[in-house]
């Protein structure tokens, strides 16, 4: 059984329609990519699972159970948590509240100091910083916060959307070592990224989206080394 | 020096009082951006409702404020998820939330003036004319429960949104709804919940006030001008500049009866409005917008 399975989904914004039936599985333990241009449909994907954006069309199911009818804000309480763009973190709390606030549905909540420490041990930049407002913070640190914020869920599918976005290079890094860090601690993932190379790099597996449809997909070093693909994403 | 100490005493109490009217208008706004104009109508309900409860059943207004309040904040559900809940959010909202409440609290006037009359009432209890020495001063004993109650008022509302999850979850949403469903807050619940405790709260100034002052159908208008001079003045949807600002428009209101004729002393607040929008608009006390 897959954690994830995608079918063949259609989403719309107004009358534009962003996905053109997009299918993809995740199986347990992996790191699955997806890759494309800005605008191809990657964030919307990303949305369409954690319930934000309505399907128009086709099924999202999690753990063999169909997600259909699921509201967005019950999703977190089920194991799915989303590192947003742009982190989204509520700028005038401390990092420890927005932490807490993680924590938020009832599953979570009993656990919430054990996964609070777990969450310290793993940024322990972030202990350092738990009383600091989160919006003072930078970028690398405020990455971090989203991160623990979604972990404090205790997700079983942890999906990130562009989280190298808007990061020094050393930051970058550090982004995608901690993406294999979660894996290797037992969680599955989905990596949205517009940094394809990197994004492949750490990826077992990797989906190619194009203009709201899945144009390749495959092992990530096959994608990788891929001639066409990288004609088009990385001009080499 | 012994009337500056009475002024000063006077402005500390009618503070309190200020602030206690202030906090719903404010805590609405902060969360849902919407200037709650029903919030006059609702303090000349919680007025009317006390003085109900008083003449009908006898009972003393402080303690019916386990009914009052309770009352205004079930209004206040029933006001969000009846109208409040389908009006556009934000900017785009503002003309469509100010009309809509508008007439809620029009409707509200009319009710009260059917049901009550447009006579003044007032209620008097045994101690309504009892007075206290304070510092030497003089003080009439409800202005003195009334300014304790707006502090509980504050001190409950401060653990309530720094303290526990729910508080947490309502400055959350103020301050970025959308990630808040990412982690599974029902935002639409928070929004009802705000606004019934914000109208919870205009019930409970409501009641204050009606152990202060005779009220009619048309109260609640004046109350509803200076909660809003005091939610700008200490910047919006702060529980601690609301108390700021409440205790700044007293203080200003209270001793300018030294400079000016009493007759002007409403429009004291207004001009110290209009020079805080022009030169101070993010609050006096420095307090950002939570955007």
């Amino acid at each position: 059984m897959s954690v994830l399975e995608v079918q063949d989904i259609e989403v719309f914004y107004g009358d534009a329609q962003a996905l053109f039936g997009v299918s993809l599985t995740v199986e347990q333990g992996e790191i699955v990519t997806i890759v494309g241009s800005n605008g191809a449909g990657k964030t919307t994907t990303l949305r369409a699972i954690a319930g934000i954006r309505p399907l128009a069309k086709g099924e999202v199911a999690f753990e063999g159970t169909s997600l259909k009818g699921v509201p967005a804000g019950e999703r977190p309480g089920m194991g799915i948590a989303l590192v947003p763009e742009g982190r989204e973190l509520w700028p005038q709390m401390t990092v420890e509240e927005n932490l807490e606030l993680g924590a938020f549905s009832p599953r979570a909540r009993k656990d919430r100091v054990a996964t609070l420490r777990y969450v310290y041990t793993l940024f322990p930049r972030l202990a350092e910083r738990r009383r600091q407002l989160a919006g003072t913070m930078s970028g690398g640190e405020q990455q971090m916060c989203a991160i623990g914020r979604a972990l404090m869920s205790k997700p079983r599918l942890l999906m990130f959307d562009e989280p190298s976005l808007g990061l020094a290079p050393i930051l970058v890094q550090q982004v995608f070592a901690n993406v294999q860090r979660l894996r290797d601690e037992g969680l599955t993932i989905l990596l949205v990224e517009q940094n394809l190379k990197k994004a492949l790099e750490t990826a077992d597996r990797g989906y190619v989206i194009e203009t709201g449809a899945i144009a390749q997909y495959g092992p990530a070093s096959e994608l990788l080394a891929d001639e066409s693909i990288r004609a088009a994403y990385l001009g080499i | 020096m012994d009337q500056f100490l009475s002024l000063v005493v006077s402005a500390v109490l009618l503070a309190g009082l200020y602030a206690a009217m202030a906090f719903g208008l404010g805590l609405i706004y902060g969360v849902l951006r919407i200037v709650n104009l029903a919030h006059g109508g609702v303090i000349m309900a919680g007025a009317y409702t006390t003085w109900v409860l008083f003449t009908r059943f006898g009972m003393d207004p402080y303690l019916s404020i386990p009914i009052v309040v309770p009352l205004a904040f079930l209004f206040g559900v029933g006001l969000y998820k009846g109208l409040v809940r389908f009006l556009p959010r934000g900017a785009a909202g503002g003309v469509q939330s100010l009309l809509l409440l508008f007439g809620v609290w029009l409707v509200m006037q009319n009710v009260a003036y059917l049901l009550f009359s447009g006579n003044d009432q007032a209620i008097r209890t045994s101690y309504s004319t009892r007075g206290l020495s304070l510092l030497g001063v003089i003080v009439p004993l409800n202005r003195l429960v009334v300014f304790v109650i707006g502090l509980l008022t504050l001190a409950v509302l401060h653990v309530l949104l720094t303290r526990t999850y729910v508080g947490k979850a309502i400055r959350a949403v103020a301050q970025n709804p959308d990630s808040c469903t990412l982690v599974g807050i029902d935002v639409e619940r928070i929004y009802t919940l705000t606004f019934a405790i914000g109208t919870a709260l205009a019930g409970l100034a409501g009641l204050l006030l009606s152990t202060l002052f005779a009220f009619n159908p048309g109260a609640g208008a004046v109350e509803l001008l200076k909660s809003f001079v005091i939610v700008v003045l200490g910047g919006l949807g702060s529980v601690v500049g609301i108390a700021l600002g409440a205790f700044v428009l007293a203080t200003v209101e209270v001793f300018s009866i030294l400079v000016l004729p009493s007759f002007l002393t409403a429009a004291v607040g207004f001009v110290l409005l209009v020079l805080v929008l022009v030169f101070r608009p993010g609050g006096l006390f420095g307090q950002k917008v939570l955007s």
